[in-house]
């Protein structure tokens, strides 16, 4: 983004964030709501924080902006304490993203992004300026600047909610259950968002939420909290699928874990089928040929154009001829594409009651077959090709506690 | 209540009835001053010069003690909005003083303040704490929790919060309080005269008005356009300063 470097950045980057002994007591109680917490987040990295409800995953959050005061130990925000801070301007430093969103209905999209930066005294043209490009970092028309909150839908609410916390480039981000009020077809088009925004932006973020498949999906590193703030276990999403801590975490992420790993892979990351290819014209005895061949797995040849695009399958009837016909017998059904996840490959397999289907790259080229046998397969071995190699290169549920270690 | 105290004779209230129709039916007299005619076009032509100095009178009364009542009202509710537990008090307080009758309210001022229009001006702001510190209060209360929460994880400062988030979104309420008050302030204010702070009441209870259905019916007419006037002022206000709510009803 080059409008975003052409600003001038009162904070930019990220910074770490450092729970150390973090406890919050309410009153004399004697059990506190967060006991002892210590965590690493790194800078630039998605943490979610995840449990169920009353696990103090909330409390965790707000206490690094000091919505809620600690009661012992520390947390450092890139090495610097946060109780040496004043507490309002340590907010205006962080991001904070809220379920209801809490936009000021009496103050239009553009002041209420606005609101930081004139907290913060920035001249009238910077914060123009820094408001229209944020309303397009996050996707919203230009035209909805003078719109008072009401007149947006709930997805475009958070859009704004997301791009005021933005507003002066926070090194870190607080969202709790930012999506957890969208429904779902808007929610998984804003996490997706967020992640390509995230992307590029790479702030450092603490993101709350009660919901598993969310917190695989956008973590890049997962604390699954019991009771208390207590850590079960802080790894990747791809290591707490395969490896469960404890059994509390094994519960936490559903008996359905093994199907949950498609969403965190692309079929651009498993081993897919050879394709064989034929064109128009071509002498069928070649096609014949090829389908025999010991590498080949699938039982029918791919009609391709001359970019090598999908057309149909052919049968046996199609290659009952000498040559190849122009058009196929069987239609082609779902072709799916190499940045497709996993997940939503099988669900078109599924949809389009395929065993088989073919998977392009960005040119629509055909680079391979993806099978059902494929993925399942996939999902019954439990070495799975992801970058988490070295923490999955063996049986599962072996060895849990030394993985753990591994990894840090 | 001592009747001579009012310096006007309260038992003529009795009569007014029975004049009107009597009167009105055989009578053909002249429509001239204290005629139990129902309006007499002529005599008000002759004397609505004289109705601009109550008239006066009365709006000012009516504007000071909205605005002290609302200045005294808000500053309440700011503490009672700091200070939880003080919240059902001031309500009840408040409450005791709106139930006052008003013209006993009046004259019980009398032996404190004496005669005149501060004593008149007390108890009309009194009045109007119970509406105006009410509807603060909800005002406050409706803004969004989310808001707020928004507002303070955003690094706003608790008066900023006070004065950026909550009294803007508690306008319309506040207004709508205002409204009452003022309405309301207009009415009672005609009582004024009792304590001799003039208004338009001196055309309504003055000495022998309440036999003439004329004077009081353009004191009433001027208060009730005065009222209508202030009111219309103060819708004005709101829409000026709640462009949010147009966008609402538009939504």
């Amino acid at each position: 983004m080059p409008a975003a470097e052409a600003t001038e950045q009162s904070q930019g980057g990220a910074s770490s964030v450092s729970y150390q002994g973090a406890t919050k007591r309410y009153g004399h109680s004697a059990v506190p709501a967060v006991d002892h917490l210590d965590l690493e987040v790194e800078a630039g990295e998605i943490c979610v924080l995840v449990g169920p409800s009353g696990c103090g995953k909330t409390t965790s959050m707000r206490m690094v902006n000091r919505m809620i005061e600690l009661t012992d130990g520390d947390i450092l925000i890139g090495g610097e304490s946060i109780k040496k801070r004043d507490a309002a301007k340590l907010r205006r430093e962080i991001g904070y993203v809220i379920q209801q969103v809490g936009l000021f209905p009496h103050r239009t999209i553009a002041q209420n992004i606005a609101t930081v930066p004139q907290l913060l005294g920035w001249h009238k043209d910077r914060v123009r300026a820094r408001t229209a490009e944020l309303l397009d970092l996050v996707g919203l028309d230009p035209e909805l600047a003078e719109r008072y909150p009401v007149q947006l839908s709930g997805g475009q609410q958070q859009r704004v909610g997301v791009a005021r916390a933005l507003a002066v480039d926070p090194p870190v981000m607080l969202m709790d259950e930012p999506f957890g009020a969208i429904d779902p077809i808007a929610r998984e088009r804003l996490q997706n968002e967020f992640l390509r925004l995230q992307a590029n932006i790479k702030k450092t973020v603490l993101f709350v939420t009660h919901d598993i498949d969310e917190a695989i999906k956008m973590g890049d590193r997962i604390a699954i909290m019991k009771q208390h703030g207590r850590v079960e276990q802080y790894a990747t999403p791809a290591e707490i699928l395969m490896a469960p801590a404890t059994e509390f975490v094994e519960d936490f992420v559903g008996a359905d874990r093994a199907l949950k790993r498609l969403s965190l892979m692309r079929v651009a990351d498993i081993d897919l089928w050879k394709a064989p290819l034929a064109r128009a014209g071509q002498p069928t005895s070649e096609v014949r040929a090829e389908l025999d061949a010991p590498d080949v797995e699938v039982p029918y040849a791919l009609l391709v154009d001359e970019r090598e695009r999908p057309r149909g399958w052919l049968t046996q009837r199609d290659l009952a001829g000498d040559t190849v016909p122009r058009t196929a017998d069987a239609p082609l059904g779902p072709v799916l594409e190499t940045g497709d996840m996993m997940r939503d490959a099988l669900a078109d397999l599924l949809q389009g009651e395929s065993m088989y289907a073919p998977v392009v790259d960005h040119s629509g080229g055909v680079t391979g077959i993806l099978s059902i046998e494929i993925i399942s397969e996939f999902l019954a071995s439990p070495v799975a090709k992801t970058e988490e190699q070295s923490a999955v290169d063996r049986p599962l549920g072996i060895d849990r506690e030394s993985e753990i270690a591994a990894d840090e | 209540m001592n009747s001579s105290l009012l310096g006007m004779p309260i038992a003529a209230v009795g009569e007014v009835g029975e004049g009107f129709f009597k009167e009105r039916s055989t009578e053909t007299l002249g429509c001239v001053a204290h005629s139990s005619h129902l309006f007499c076009g002529g005599w008000a032509l002759e004397h609505i010069g004289d109705y601009g100095t109550p008239a006066r009178q009365q709006l000012e009364m009516v504007v000071l003690s909205v605005l002290i009542g609302f200045a005294i009202a808000f500053a309440l509710a700011l503490l009672a909005r700091r200070f939880r537990y003080l919240e059902p008090p001031l309500l009840a307080g408040t409450g005791i003083l709106f139930a006052i009758p008003s013209v006993a309210f009046f004259l019980l001022l009398l032996p404190i303040t004496g005669r005149g229009r501060e004593t008149a001006i007390i108890a009309l702001s009194a009045y109007t704490l119970q509406i105006i510190y009410r509807n603060v209060m909800v005002g406050l209360h409706n803004v969004p929790d989310s808001a707020k929460d928004a507002a303070r994880g955003m690094g706003l400062t608790g008066r900023q919060i006070l004065w950026r988030v909550e009294v803007p979104l508690a306008i319309p309420e506040i207004i709508a309080g205002l409204r009452v008050a003022v309405v309301s302030t207009m009415a009672i204010a005609t009582l004024a005269v009792f304590v001799h702070a003039g208004g338009l009441g001196e055309k309504i209870y003055g000495s022998g008005n309440l036999n003439f259905p004329t004077t009081i019916i353009i004191a009433g007419v001027i208060a009730i356009v005065m009222a209508l006037l202030l009111d219309a002022v103060l819708l004005l206000i709101q829409r000026f300063t709640t462009p949010w709510r147009r966008a609402e009803a538009l939504a």
